[in-house]
């Protein structure tokens, strides 16, 4: 660069590297990286959760059952592979926090799946009983029909629930060898299980969250699956 | 059970199991169990279990509707879940006043 004069030079000088250019370029860059940041913690907190209960061996939470659907056709592990799945633990027969959490889930199922990419996997909404004695595929085809058509509607042997109970980790309390028309309450963990595509375990969603804020969790793994 | 209310029948699915009470039936029991629990709360009566015999005479045709419109199981569960959310509450006060504060 030429001057004319020494004094141009020297008022150029002491304009320093501070251009309003620089400024601009600093401050819109700053930003930008504060917001990459926020974003890559948020996804780095969400894959922590989500490899913390992968483990190295079998998955903690989850893992292989073959029970029936409530139209009496095969439904197991399997069918979970390649979609995500929201799995909830409950009877027909319940009081009063299962139909809640059941709308819950239902408007959950409906917010993902307004908003999800084409692209990205299913979301299969399934219901395991507790109380395979009187939950029968046909008392459970009527019972989650009030709750979405979408819903997946899982009954076996007192065995096959004791068993899948017992791989979810989910308290399982139900007598055995009851009587038909028997009155009594089954006691149960009541938390969503949200499962992977590769059929392990990624988050719990409990009571305290809005179906708003379950969608939300819900979508954001979704978003990091890449596979 | 109470004499007189009749409980209606369970309706009887395809395959011959009582279907659970749907989502007319299980709002009718919420309803009941309200209204019980507003007659309880006027005779300031906490456990209805433990004071049976008061609050089957100063609420006795609440009672009777609460009984009849639900499953004996769920009416038992719901006097307890009562008294059970009483001292939940009477707990989170008494955190409060001493100054505890709310997770998340």
């Amino acid at each position: 660069m030429k001057y004319k004069t020494v004094q141009e030079q020297r008022s150029r000088y002491h304009s320093g590297p501070f251009s309003w250019k620089a400024g601009v370029l600093f401050l819109c860059s700053g930003i930008g990286l504060i917001y990459y940041f926020r974003y890559e913690k948020a996804r780095m907190e969400r894959k922590r959760i989500a490899e913390a209960t992968k483990g190295v061996g079998k998955p903690k939470v989850g893992g292989p059952f073959e029970l029936i659907d409530q139209h009496r056709k095969p439904f197991s592990s399997e069918d979970m592979k390649g979609k995500y799945a929201l799995v909830y633990f409950g009877f027909s027969h319940c009081p009063d926090i299962c139909p809640e959490e059941l709308d819950k889930m239902a408007r959950m199922i409906d917010l993902v799946r307004a908003s999800a990419p084409a692209s990205a996997p299913a979301l299969l909404p399934i219901f395991i009983t507790c109380d395979p004695a009187r939950d029968t595929p046909a008392v459970l085809a009527s019972y989650l029909s009030e709750f979405h058509p979408d819903f997946i509607g899982l009954t076996g042997t007192w065995e096959q629930i004791k068993q899948v109970c017992k791989k979810y980790r989910v308290y399982f309390s139900t007598p055995d060898g009851v009587k038909p028309g028997q009155d009594y309450l089954v006691d149960h963990s009541i938390y969503f299980y949200l499962m992977d595509p590769d059929g392990d375990f990624v988050e719990a969603i409990g009571r305290q969250h809005s179906p708003e804020q379950a969608a939300a969790i819900i979508k954001a793994h979704m978003g990091d699956w890449k596979k | 059970m109470g004499a007189g209310a009749s409980k209606p029948a369970p309706k009887i699915s395809s395959d011959g199991t009582p279907i659970a009470p749907d989502r007319t039936q299980r709002s009718q029991c919420w309803e009941a169990r309200d209204i019980y629990y507003g007659c309880l709360d006027k005779h300031d009566i906490l456990d209805s279990i433990a004071e049976k015999d008061k609050a089957a005479r100063v609420c006795a045709a609440e009672g009777r509707a609460f009984e009849a419109n639900c499953a004996e199981s769920w009416v038992t569960y719901f006097k307890k879940r009562r008294i059970a959310e009483y001292k939940k509450n009477k707990t989170l006060e008494k955190l409060k006043v001493e100054g505890a504060q709310d997770l998340r």
